[in-house]
């Protein structure tokens, strides 16, 4: 009971942290007036929804605290992968060559908000949406698919940036 | 130049913007609606920060940072309310 | 034209090319899934190309570092906005387009695996 206890207030303080921090990045001010009103209002907000905003089964910071420097890095690498698939869709739209197709896969990674990140980079990239996250299982529409084995559209969809991901919340 | 530069990009977005609304009347289904839709919005908020580096003025860059984070609120709405319209057996 | 400018036409004419591109296939696809996965080139990466040529315009540095966090931002708020959209397509119930169909069976059945 009190190792629950302890990881509650663990929860509870990151909560207030993040939404700190997001305070202080969207007013830009340093008066004292906002910076206590931001503070009493992250606690405020933090008290209320600590236990949706990190669930109780991620019984691991590692898989909360992300690692800064590969943070940055996927997010340049992210955009790098964004053009490289716009400029396949923009043939694809052109030449009106495409095999669309709806293909279903397992992922490894084991946080929560990492597999959110993934969904979402396998959406932002054209050529391949999202269309459901379920645990570890994702469904795909994926536009140019040339396989029919689940294992290996997995790997050509996904491959490339799981290993980045799973670097960031190892 | 750089003044120039901005104003046509404006046009441009605008073009897109009515290209979308285009498709958006024009949309057979609900599902292509919501997609330009989707398209839409990402437009408008390009076209508020491309104003606002024009006219040099940070209010719409304010403006466009708060459309950027609730912008999705919307479709979670619209689409929360025709799936339940969907599942009453109406007709879209 | 000074170096900053050759570098924000750049990102302006990629703008351009991607947004056209995406337009062009939004019309030309017949199913809501293609429609989306060409319109995600208009509203993407013709935007993020759009806030790259902006950040490189900026005036002063209250504008830019507001433009860099709004480019983070766009890159959490737009996949959530097309996935709340997919994820309504997919619940309806659509099918699949596919160009050159031998059967007539869509979606909703699971790959061998």
């Amino acid at each position: 009971m009190r190792a629950e206890k302890k990881w509650g207030f663990i929860r509870f303080m990151l909560t207030t942290l993040f939404l700190y921090a997001l305070w202080l990045l969207f007013t830009a001010s340093i008066e004292p007036y906002s910076l206590i009103f931001g503070a009493v209002g992250s606690l405020l907000i933090a008290a209320l929804t600590y236990n949706i905003f990190i669930a109780r089964h991620q019984a691991n910071l590692r898989y909360i605290i992300p690692n800064p420097f590969h943070l940055v890095l996927y997010i340049v690498i992210l955009v790098f992968f964004l053009y490289q698939s716009s400029i396949h869709m923009v043939r694809a739209v052109f030449t009106g060559k495409a095999s669309p197709r709806i293909v279903h896969f397992r992922t490894r990674l084991k946080s929560d908000i990492a597999r959110m990140v993934l969904a979402n980079s396998i959406t932002i990239t054209p050529g391949t949406i999202t269309l459901d996250l379920n645990d570890d299982h994702l469904t795909v529409h994926w536009f140019f698919c040339d396989t029919s084995h689940a294992k290996l559209a997995g790997e050509k969809v996904k491959g490339r940036m799981e290993r980045f991901i799973g670097n960031i919340w190892s | 130049m750089t003044s120039l530069l901005l104003h046509y990009m404006q046009w441009f977005l605008i073009i897109c913007a009515v290209v979308c609304i285009i498709r958006l009347l024009v949309g057979p289904t609900a599902a292509d609606r919501l997609v330009a839709l989707n398209i839409l919005s990402g437009v408008a908020l390009a076209f508020l920060v491309v104003r606002g580096v024009a006219q040099e003025r940070v209010l719409y860059l304010d403006v466009a940072l708060v459309y950027d984070i609730f912008g999705f609120l919307g479709f979670l709405a619209i689409a929360r309310f025709l799936k339940d319209k969907i599942s009453d057996g109406e007709e879209m | 034209m000074s170096v900053r400018e050759w570098f924000a036409l750049i990102a302006f004419a990629s703008s351009v090319l991607f947004g056209s591109a995406g337009l062009v296939g939004m019309f030309r696809f017949p199913d809501p899934y293609s429609r989306m996965q060409a319109g995600g080139l208009c509203g993407t990466t013709a935007v993020f190309s759009a806030f790259i040529g902006a950040l490189i315009l900026a005036p002063n540095a209250a504008i830019a570092a507001r433009v860099v966090v709004i480019m983070v931002f766009f890159l959490v708020s737009a996949p959530t906005g097309s996935y709340i959209v997919a994820r309504f397509t997919w619940q309806s119930g659509t099918p699949v387009w596919k160009p050159l169909a031998k059967t007539k069976r869509l979606s909703r059945k699971k790959e061998p695996t």
